[in-house]
């Protein structure tokens, strides 16, 4: 019966399909026309995690239920995945580097591929992966052993496999690559182990490297000279990126400098660390960059996906991109030409005294850590790490969701790190938690940062958010609720305990006329909709 | 062909959370037994900075990963050098098969040192006497030892384990004005067990009782007769908590100050097993 269902399944969509690429590029770029698919990491290349789907309303959300559920044979980590739906088929990850096809009506699994891995060398990052990207008939993927590999679309079978960087040197891969027309690009975790970050781009069709960018000078470059003496290293870009089609700009952000809890030997900004950098991916050239913390000692990566929105300045339109930082402060930066707008704190933070009229922080004296341990607001973990926010068109409001905790920073004695080896006596951090730290969403003006409402969570949390032309803010708790917010006012509309931690994107498509909402908790992944 | 695949794959993924450099899960069989000493808790604590605490927290009370305090106590010294030599298939912990039995002991030796909750005051009072007044103070009723008492409080039978003489003399006179922390993955950790808290609910009733569980949009309480109460938080009108404050009465009026010495004394002893 199972069997029948799914040959009718695969029936449909075969009838379904045009014989040409299924997903070309300029189908992502118009990706807002169709709101039923979700056709990158972020919904869109704006990264705006936005639906224009309008069933779901904060008059009948109350009423969700779940559709489906899905659990992975023997997911090995967390799973931390967002998924990419197309034409009634979600394409999703599982921990560490499994693509999994289902069935976006059913949760049926249509097929898996999962890489042979061997000796994986996994510093500071947990081995797991958030996502895909699709290019007309094929998916790519990032392995943990940061590889690149192309799959195509129906059956999973690859197309080409090539190594992105050296594992065996601490780089890996977690995040989701970014597909424009004919090329994808990707970037590389191992800041911890002491990397030389990099951005590679390639040949879509054929997996040959077509540039790459490295993050970070080699000894003698000009970019040197805001690193002292030492032999610079991290920066690496371990997390999604957002695009301008129209701009032909890629905005990519980079992670803390190594070593990471000393700066003792690292004098100077330490460029392009904890920066963002505007690439523009015909030639692999930086048009600008915007460094948000130099000199970076507290791990606050800027590796956020940031996201490109249209707004109104002193009255004029102008583009822009809305950046919450893991150091606590939003950023509204123009996006042609990197120069700073706007920001402000949108969590607790005791670091800075502000932002100058450049956006660099005024940073308080002795913030950093010591020996004995400094109390600092955020933690290592930040006031948001790895999850996305969202943006609503209709709302011009930037959901965010805030973790309000603090740290007594470490500094350890040690200053030099080696590539490929976890860093031993650099420092760390004691990190308040339980009854002395909370998380929040937040909506912030998007143009200026300032908040609108918020909604209290019990304690920091790693969901992103989902906002929707229907009116609402999807998110989730690290105790396991999944909820729906009323995206003007925050008053909560519904919730579900789904029993373990949320650690994933939420994301919402259609099938059939039917909106879904999808999220994960633990290692099962959820589907909801109206019955 | 498929099930050979997946075997496979998932024959790796074990290996690989092995270790970062070793595939294979250690077979060294040397037995692990935390070393104690000065000297071994110094290499204890630079071992367990440069491969632990970037998870468990530099004072191992949690971070990425959960809190370790009270865990070797927990496990035994083997079963927590297997984790950490073998890491936990399905988990971001990776093991450290790199460490020798004698390292992996003065890591469990580390451990056991922060936190610690054994103090500098030695048990002064007799504990066979001190066994008659936990009986006589109806201390029974809410506690269990080896499977006798009631569970509306903390299990005691390894009480004396985990908490020294000083400790379990400030919580006899003054109970709630240490709380212990709870250990937990991520930012789940290090909540105040036992917090007191009150709570009106929308029609009028009040409720008080130690927090069991309480996420962003229900709490669950357990009050003083061991009954539960489940809230959502959306129907109260007001949620009240009160460090400090405990369901346990105070000792302090009714235990002379032998009696208290002796009650000490005999929960400072209570180090063995749980009841199987």
């Amino acid at each position: 019966m199972k069997a029948m269902q799914f040959a009718a399944v695969l029936f449909l969509l075969a009838a379904a399909l045009p014989v040409a690429a299924q997903v070309p590029y300029d189908r992502l770029v118009k990706a807002d026309s169709e709101p039923g698919n979700w056709l990158t990491y972020g919904g869109n290349y704006y990264d705006q995690r936005f639906s224009g789907l309008k069933q779901l309303t904060p008059q009948n959300v109350a009423g969700l239920r779940m559709a489906w559920a899905y659990q992975p044979t023997r997911p090995a980590g967390n799973v931390e995945t967002s998924p990419i739906v197309v034409d009634g088929i979600m394409y999703v990850t599982e921990p560490p580097s499994t693509v999994t096809a289902l069935d976006a009506h059913t949760g049926a699994k249509l097929w898996t591929w999962s890489p042979i891995l061997k000796n994986v060398v996994a510093i500071g990052l947990f081995q797991t992966n958030r996502g895909v990207a699709v290019l007309d008939n094929r998916l790519y993927v990032a392995t943990i052993d940061a590889h690149l590999v192309c799959l195509d679309a129906k059956s999973g079978a690859v197309i080409w496999n090539t190594v992105v960087a050296d594992n065996k040197m601490g780089y890996a891969i977690t995040g989701p690559p970014l597909a424009i027309d004919g090329k994808v690009l990707i970037g590389t975790g191992g800041s911890e182990a002491a990397v030389r970050g990099l951005l590679d781009c390639f040949d879509a069709k054929t997996g040959q490297r077509l540039w790459r960018i490295w993050t970070v000078p080699a000894p003698g470059e000009p970019e040197a000279a805001t690193w002292g003496s030492t032999v610079p290293a991290g920066g690496t870009t371990w997390n999604a990126a957002a695009y301008d089609p129209r701009l032909n700009l890629v905005y990519w952000g980079t992670g803390n400098p190594a070593p990471d809890w000393n700066g003792d030997e690292r004098p100077g900004s330490n460029l392009y660390t904890c920066s963002l950098l505007a690439i523009d991916p015909l030639t692999g050239k930086v048009k600008w960059y915007f460094q948000f913390s130099p000199h970076e000692t507290h791990d606050w990566d800027a590796s956020e996906p940031p996201i490109l929105f249209d707004g109104m300045i002193d009255g004029k339109p102008r583009k822009l991109l809305g950046f919450a930082n893991r150091n606590a402060f939003y950023y509204v930066l123009d996006r042609e030409t990197g120069k700073f707008v706007a920001g402000q704190p949108y969590a607790k933070q005791t670091w800075a005294k502000g932002l100058d009229a450049d956006g660099q922080p005024i940073v308080i004296p002795d913030t950093g850590p010591s020996p004995e341990g400094n109390l600092v607001f955020p933690s290592i973990t930040g006031a948001i790490n790895w999850t996305s926010n969202s943006y609503s068109p209709i709302t011009k409001l930037f959901y965010v969701d805030a973790r309000e905790m603090g740290s007594y920073f470490v500094k350890g004695p040690n200053t030099h790190w080696e590539m490929g080896k976890f860093p031993m006596g650099a420092g760390g951090e004691r990190a308040l938690s339980g009854d002395d730290a909370y998380g929040a969403i937040r909506a912030l003006d998007a143009a200026t940062g300032k908040m609108k409402w918020e909604f209290r969570l019990h304690s920091p949390s790693w969901v992103g958010t989902l906002a929707t032309a229907g009116g609402l803010v999807f998110s989730g708790t690290d105790e396991g609720n999944f909820f729906a917010l009323d995206a003007v006012t925050g008053k909560p509309l519904w919730d579900i305990y789904l029993g373990s931690s949320l650690r994933s994107n939420p994301v919402t498509y259609a099938v059939d006329g039917k909106q879904y909402v999808f999220v994960t908790a633990g290692t099962t992944y959820f589907v909801f909709g109206l019955p | 062909m498929k099930s050979i695949g997946a075997l496979l794959v998932a024959a790796t993924a074990i290996g690989m959370l092995a270790s970062a450099a070793q595939a294979q899960i250690p077979r060294d069989p040397t037995p692990i037994v935390s070393k104690t000493s000065p000297a071994d808790i110094a290499n204890g604590k630079n071992l367990y900075e440069a491969t632990c605490s970037r998870c468990h927290g530099l004072d191992g009370g949690g971070s990425d990963g959960p809190s370790l305090q009270g865990v070797p106590d927990r496990l035994g010294d083997q079963a927590m050098g297997d984790i950490i030599r073998g890491g936990i298939p399905g988990t971001g912990m990776n093991g450290v098969g790199s460490l020798s039995a004698e390292e992996t002991g003065q890591v469990i030796g580390y451990i056991r040192s922060l936190g610690h909750t054994a103090d500098a005051e030695v048990a002064k009072g007799d504990p066979t006497r001190g066994k008659s007044v936990y009986e006589s103070s109806g201390c029974a009723t809410c506690h269990i030892i080896k499977g006798e008492g009631g569970g509306v409080g903390p299990e005691l039978s390894r009480v004396g384990a985990m908490r020294g003489p000083s400790y379990l003399r400030t919580t006899l006179l003054t109970p709630g004005a240490i709380l212990p922390k709870e250990a937990g993955a991520m930012e789940r950790g290090r909540w105040t067990q036992f917090l007191f808290v009150r709570v009106v609910t929308k029609d009028g009733n009040s409720f008080e009782g130690t927090r069991v569980y309480e996420d962003s949009f229900s709490i669950e309480l357990k009050d003083a007769t061991g009954k539960f109460h489940s809230f959502q938080k959306l129907k109260l009108t007001k949620l009240e908590k009160v460090p400090g404050k405990s369901v346990m009465p105070s000792f302090k009026d009714t235990l002379s100050a032998t009696q208290l010495d002796d009650l000490v004394a005999y929960l400072a002893s209570l180090k063995g097993a749980q009841a199987q």
